[in-house]
């Protein structure tokens, strides 16, 4: 498609014998169905829960903040109260006294609704195997993506919405009654440790860490 | 003034079962239960030079002990820690416990403080105190069973079953936290009107963390406040008992998580204490270096978030844009941003790197600049004062009381600092001021950080132009992990770093305690060594515990908007609370 922009003194002029009714339609119309344009709309306005458990939340907090800014993905209106939010951040360690609030929590979100599991203590308890530690959120509610790190970087956390940002997009959820497969389809996880192999397995030099 | 224990042994004949040495030099006696009241009582009003901070309470497990170097019998002992401001000393009592239901007296009655000390040992060592207004659980949920900190309870979660959360669980566990204010001891209703119980948190927004307060209101004016903690308790004392020595530094990271590497300092500084090592000045230096980085970061992430509380939305952006500076810095000499884990038993992790100079002198030239434009933009704020001046006023007698360390006990008038006044790691070398308030209110506290911003600065800059030259680790055939050079040398020096790199070094029997003056205030650690690879008992003495504890007292009377501005002033963390 061509673009073309219009002149101030003379808005509805045409510029250089482009502006072919062809054109002019093509550029007004969007040919979609209902349901992927509500994916993409979604895709592009995840609201997070304000939601933090531990040393995790501050680096989630500091993604939001301006050299990071996930205002660029359209997921920085952080929502107070979990029935505003479609995306809650398990940001930090999940304590025992803490899972039972925390299922609560994802309880009150309304539905579409997904998870960020961020941090080694969130993805598994990582290094705190301990008597007052789930060994992992995803022990009693569905998570959508890990992001690993102790705690991850602000640019990890954002990477990881990214990716819950594809997955928003190409999920099938029926808006109303249709012939075939009922229900949510979400689509295959994938796994960046796998992906990103053969990118890391071509790195032959490390960085010296006795220099800046 | 005369020695205490000289003291001790001339009035109370009798009374003391035992002087214990420790690493630390810390006077510590062993006290017969009985008449542990009546000292306590006499070390906090009679005595010259009386010990008016109850620094810290806790208890250790001495079943398992294998080296009792003539201590008394004990099943399980209660540790009391004080600190006189007189003498500027710290003074350690014991009482042994042998019963099978240990008991003691409580000791709220000499200071409130030791309120939620004593609930804590209840929960995790099943120490009963007699006389305890609220004996209840703190940190572990209502529905737990068995006592944590017992030798006998497992450590790991993978020891016990699986974690489930059915739906019936979920219901009894939310059940259990339901608020019952007669259990408070809380009335519903004043001069015949209902009385309002907001419950704030676990998750809210204003509680920086997950800390849960329910707040008596009578309209908008608080009446009481009780705080709910635990939420964030990650057994960080149990974990000492059972990692390494060395492996435990990235664990401390994490108590306190905006401090970073100043988690590292007290606990490194301990164990360097128990095995007799002396840090070569260059790592000294760096320590206090990167330790000041860190007070700068921890107080940005404050200076934005309290503004934000009292609802400036712009200087949280500016400060966390800040601190991306100072985290850089950070992150390019230790690797890390937030967890370094750089500093080791014996010195620390590494050479600085090459360059580190210039990064520093940029911030330094960078920072005082924006400084001001803080000033101007929050300090200097109208409305920002109107919410914090004269607001969550306190005294110095009562925070001392209430065991309130750092900036908040600077903000009440008095001059000080751990740094200054029990120098550690060198500290007496480095020229800085204390800052310090008259009026105890948040605007005070405030104030005080600010200005220790400038502080830190300074003494950055004096560890840049003088850093010390030599090696960067101790060659103390105890430091962690051993210097590598000789090892391919001589057969000995080989033996000892593997040994300290595979087990761990084994750290001589022993007890030490060191604090420092953290980013929130008096962080300590009291390490127990019964001369293993691990710990015996690890005791992390937080200054947020206290520093919580305290915010009922000063803030019944404020309204409820006030509440925020002194939950912000107080600046805590709630791994720091709960640990």
């Amino acid at each position: 498609m061509q673009w073309w922009t219009s002149k101030v003194n003379d808005p509805t002029g045409t510029v250089s014998g482009n502006s072919s009714f062809e054109k002019t339609f093509q550029k007004s119309i969007i040919l979609t169905n209902m349901e992927s344009m509500v994916a993409w709309g979604r895709k592009n306005s995840i609201w997070p829960f304000n939601f933090g458990l531990s040393c995790c939340y501050v680096e989630m907090a500091t993604s939001i903040t301006s050299k990071y800014d996930s205002a660029r993905f359209g997921a920085e209106v952080i929502r107070g109260s979990p029935r505003e939010a479609d995306m809650m951040i398990i940001a930090g360690t999940v304590f025992i006294k803490m899972a039972p609030v925390i299922k609560r929590l994802y309880e009150q979100m309304m539905a579409p609704r997904w998870i960020i599991s961020m941090g080694s203590c969130a993805n598994s308890g990582g290094m705190y195997d301990i008597y007052s530690v789930v060994q992992g959120v995803d022990k009693f509610m569905p998570v959508d993506v890990y992001v690993p790190g102790c705690p991850p970087r602000p640019d990890a956390f954002l990477e990881g919405i990214l990716l819950l940002r594809d997955q928003v997009g190409n999920e099938k959820r029926p808006l109303n009654w249709v012939i075939g497969d009922q229900g949510i389809v979400k689509p295959r996880g994938v796994s960046l440790k796998e992906e990103k192999r053969a990118e890391r397995m071509k790195m032959t030099e490390i960085r010296d860490p006795g220099s800046i | 003034m005369t020695d205490i224990v000289t003291i001790l042994d001339h009035d109370f004949p009798g009374y003391i079962l035992s002087v214990q040495d420790t690493k630390d030099d810390f006077p510590t006696l062993w006290v017969k239960p009985l008449h542990i009241m009546e000292i306590l009582r006499f070390l906090k009003t009679t005595v010259d030079g009386p010990y008016k901070m109850l620094y810290d309470l806790t208890a250790v497990d001495e079943q398992a002990r294998i080296h009792h170097n003539g201590q008394p019998v004990s099943d399980f002992t209660v540790v009391y820690q004080l600190l006189s401001f007189e003498r500027n000393a710290f003074l350690r009592l014991k009482v042994p416990l042998t019963d099978a239901g240990p008991a003691l007296p409580s000791v709220t009655g000499i200071w409130p403080a030791a309120n939620w000390y004593e609930r804590e040992v209840y929960d995790l060592f099943g120490i009963r105190f007699e006389g305890h207004p609220h004996l209840k659980r703190i940190l572990m949920p209502d529905t737990w069973v068995g006592h944590p900190l017992q030798k006998c309870h497992p450590a790991r979660a993978t020891e016990m079953p699986p974690y489930q959360l059915p739906e019936n669980k979920q219901e009894t566990e939310q059940l259990s936290m339901q608020f019952k204010p007669e259990e408070w001891g809380l009335d519903s209703t004043a001069g015949g009107d209902d009385l309002l119980f907001l419950n704030l948190g676990p998750q809210h927004p204003g509680t920086h963390g997950i800390l849960r307060l329910v707040v008596q209101l009578d309209g908008e004016n608080i009446m009481n406040v009780v705080p709910d903690i635990g939420f964030h308790h990650r057994g960080a004392e149990k974990m000492g008992e059972r990692q390494s020595w060395h492996s435990y530094i990235p664990y401390t990271d994490r108590v306190e998580y905006l401090g970073g590497v100043m988690n590292n300092f007290p606990y490194v500084m301990a164990v360097e204490k128990l095995a007799g090592i002396t840090v070569p000045d260059r790592a000294k230096v760096i320590r206090i270096m990167l330790s000041e980085l860190f007070r700068i970061s921890s107080h940005l992430v404050w200076y934005g978030t309290f503004a934000q509380d009292l609802g400036m939305m712009t200087p949280v952006f500016l400060t966390f844009n800040d601190r991306e500076k100072v985290l850089d810095i950070i992150a390019a000499i230790c690797g890390a941003r937030m967890h370094p884990n750089w500093f080791r038993i014996g010195g620390v992790a590494q050479e600085l790197p090459k360059g580190w100079e210039a990064l520093i002198q940029s911030f330094i030239d960078y920072f005082p600049k924006r400084l001001k434009e803080y000033d101007n933009l929050v300090m200097k704020n109208s409305i920002f004062k109107a919410r914090t001046i004269g607001i969550g006023v306190y005294s110095t007698e009562e925070a001392i009381e209430w065991g309130i360390t750092g900036p908040g006990l600077r903000a009440t008038g008095l001059e000080w600092d751990f740094r200054k006044k029990q120098p550690y790691s060198g500290y007496e070398q480095f020229e800085f001021e204390v800052p310090t308030g008259q009026n105890g209110d948040c605007y005070d506290r405030a104030k005080v950080r600010v200005e220790e911003l400038r502080q830190s600065l300074r003494i950055i800059q004096q560890c840049l132009h003088n850093m010390p030259e030599g090696p960067y680790k101790s060659d103390h055939p105890l430091t962690t992990p051993p210097v590598k050079e000789r090892t391919l040398r001589d057969i000995e020096t080989l033996i000892h770093h593997f040994l300290n790199v595979t087990w761990g070094p084994v750290i001589p029997p022993g007890e030490a305690f060191c604090g420092v003056e953290a980013t929130k205030g008096h962080n300590g650690y009291y390490l127990v060594s019964d001369g293993n690879t691990t710990s015996y008992r690890t005791r992390i003495r937080t200054p947020s515990f206290p520093h919580l504890q305290f915010v009922p007292t000063i803030s019944t009377g404020y309204t409820l908007p006030d509440l925020m501005a002194i939950l912000g002033a107080t600046d805590y963390v709630l791994s720091d609370v709960d640990r």
